[in-house]
């Protein structure tokens, strides 16, 4: 007999089966229970200067070269932004750059800096390019660099790393309402899969409700970068920034809704990297107040 | 055969009339649209302050307008979106005020949108209104501001109106504008579901109008309460639904809170086959103890992982509390309510 899928409802969140419900409600009960993703550790870094914007939130060009060159070497652990991105990339690599175009951009600021110092550790120009877009913009690089803005999405929960690849899936409202939770698969594509080599996202204003559509009552400085080489991890620990400013705003939890079920799936479903809190390392650099960490 | 034949001079005459019918008519036709048109469209000034604006709006659809804002489209498609129109004013190179006209099927639509979020500064429209005699005894609230971001509900058309930057001038041009949006517009009372929840349940319960939200669609309902991933509930946009919390004091250091959701569906027949969905998604263990019509007699009440769960179909309306602290003030916010029904009257008492 033909078993009927589990639905997901908010009971599976109080009850703490949300892994087992997710799993099977997007493949099936006969889809195989998969163990979560071998990374046992996960760094991210988050990288903060207060004078990263002005009082008319301006970016400071200087400041934010200097919060680029302090994140590449937390994050790859080598002395300088040259070794780091060497470490990263392939010398003849066609560098994809993703970032979000559109609705709470990524500041122009932080593409330009991510490009100028590619350049400076020797990648050619021509071997940089933007890559947002359509399936093509990936299939035509060899590496990417995820660059989205840290916010809130009114479908999502959240609507930074994970998202930031919709439009490679070639229809992105294939992607919405309850198939939300499974954008981790678009990373998975054969045309995506493996080749990010850094995920850093653009935290100097971000939006913790009401995404995508600005509302500039729920965005705040945070002056940040966040960054790290596991995707999931890097949107878990946004995600955790996010949550605490909402908590600060209401002096009340007010957790996102719908809750992020596409960070857990790409944890447990897709094996993207960790969304286990526990199992991140979250590294803090710089200005220190309203961390939310 | 007898056959009635007609002048040539009377024909002209016959003709003339008819014509002159048919031209009569067709200028009233044109005149009842146009006027229509009128009260529909809103012209907004060319430059204001130190702003100008593009000479034409641009215009959004359904078909493109996640071209324009991507996900967040659905959020207008969840109510009965018609269209969007969307004027940039620009001051030098920085600091530009966007306009976003979203015109909807109804004014309850265009409700529904504001009321997602009820925080910011009240901002009231003095023009008088088109048409008094619909002016609700209490006025509701219709735009409200913050950080730069107006907010409006004008009678079919939901608008937000935003500076890039806040500042007291771009302030002040954004509120001109909304004042202009609001001229000489209708001014529907709230939906009437909005009024049906009680805002006192005994003494205990206080109903948070504050975070009361009008909505058709599931997705909406998630954003506000997430309930399931699927749509368990059967909304759609013939649908209209209200969420609102309960909040008791009774405790100060421990304030608790109750979800309350009523929905009203087009006939009885959707409002059974949507409870029977809902309690085999949500309630599955309880399947035995379902009643599919609950139309007459208690609320069903149900013990669940974070408190007191009940429901009830009363006619057309599905009335559900969720994390009720205890048993009896989950049936008691629900016969409170049907109670409001009773006294608004329609078929919903009826079995």
């Amino acid at each position: 007999m033909k078993k009927n899928r589990p639905v997901l409802t908010r009971r599976d969140f109080i009850r703490g089966t949300i892994g087992a419900t997710i799993g099977t409600s997007i493949f099936g009960l006969d889809w195989p229970q998969r163990e979560a993703n071998a990374i046992s550790s996960s760094m991210v870094t988050v990288v903060r200067d207060k004078r990263a914007m002005d009082s008319s939130k301006n970016v400071d060009a200087k400041i934010l070269d200097k919060m680029l060159a302090q994140t590449l070497t937390k994050v790859t652990g080598q002395n300088n932004s040259k070794d780091a991105w060497q470490s990263l990339l392939k010398p003849d690599d066609m560098i994809g750059l993703v970032p979000t175009q559109h609705l709470n951009p990524t500041h122009k600021e932080v593409i330009d800096a991510v490009k100028n110092s590619l350049m400076a550790a020797g990648f050619a120009k021509e071997k940089i390019k933007l890559a947002q877009g359509g399936p093509n913009e990936p299939k035509e690089c060899t590496a990417l660099i995820a660059l989205p803005a840290l916010k809130a999405h009114w479908l999502t929960g959240i609507g930074t790393v994970l998202k930031n690849y919709i439009m490679y899936s070639g229809n992105p409202s294939r992607y919405h309402k309850s198939n939300s939770s499974k954008l981790g698969e678009i990373w998975n594509f054969p045309f995506v899969k493996g080749k990010t080599k850094l995920v850093l996202v653009d935290s100097l204003y971000p939006l913790c409700d009401k995404g995508p559509q600005p509302d500039p009552r729920y965005k705040w400085a945070y002056n940040g970068l966040i960054a790290g080489m596991d995707p999931v991890a890097v949107e878990t620990v946004g995600l955790k920034i996010i949550t605490e400013k909402r908590k600060a705003l209401r002096g009340e939890p007010w957790p996102l809704t719908p809750p992020p079920i596409c960070v857990e799936a790409a944890d447990t479903v897709y094996g993207l990297g960790t969304s286990r809190t526990e199992a991140i390392t979250i590294e803090p650099y710089g200005w220190e107040t309203d961390l939310l960490l | 055969m007898n056959t009635t034949k007609t002048s040539p001079s009377m024909s002209f005459f016959k003709k003339t009339f008819v014509c002159f019918i048919y031209v009569a008519f067709l200028h009233l036709l044109c005149e009842g649209a146009i006027a229509k048109l009128e009260v529909n469209t809103i012209n907004l000034p060319k430059s204001i302050g130190n702003w100008t604006r593009f000479d034409a709006p641009r215009e959004i659809n359904s078909e493109n307008i996640f071209a324009y804002m991507n996900g967040a489209g659905e959020l207008y498609l969840a109510y009965r979106f018609q269209h969007l129109e969307v004027f940039e004013y620009t001051f030098g190179n920085q600091n530009n005020i966007v306009v976003e006209l979203y015109y909807m099927e109804t004014s309850d639509d265009a409700f529904g949108l504001l009321s997602l979020d009820w925080s910011g500064e009240p901002v009231f429209f003095e023009e008088s209104p088109a048409n008094t005699a619909i002016q609700p005894p209490a006025t509701p609230l219709r735009g409200l501001y913050g950080a730069g971001l107006l907010r409006i509900w004008s009678d079919t058309i939901y608008a937000r109106v935003l500076a890039d930057r806040e500042t007291p001038a771009s302030k002040h041009t954004v509120l001109t504008l909304g004042r202009l949006i609001a001229a000489k517009r209708e001014r529907p009372p709230e939906p009437e579901l909005f009024r049906c929840p009680p805002e006192k349940i005994g003494s205990a319960w206080d109903l948070r109008k504050d975070r009361m939200s009008f909505f058709r669609s599931y997705l909406v309902l998630n954003s506000i309460y997430y309930l399931s991933e699927k749509d368990i509930l059967d909304l759609d946009l013939s649908a209209e639904a209200v969420i609102v919390p309960y909040e008791t004091m009774s405790n100060a250091a421990e304030r608790k809170r109750s979800q309350f959701l009523l929905i009203k569906y087009e006939d009885r027949e959707r409002a059974r086959n949507a409870l029977t969905h809902f309690h085999n998604a949500y309630l599955p263990e309880y399947s035995r103890e379902f009643t599919t019509d609950s139309t007459h007699g208690k609320p069903i009440l149900f013990e669940l992982e974070d408190g007191w769960l009940g429901y009830k179909r009363i006619g057309n309306y599905v009335a559900i509390v969720f994390e009720c602290p205890d048993r009896e003030s989950a049936g008691t916010i629900i016969q409170k309510t049907e109670s409001n029904l009773m006294t608004r009257g329609g078929d919903h008492e009826k079995k």
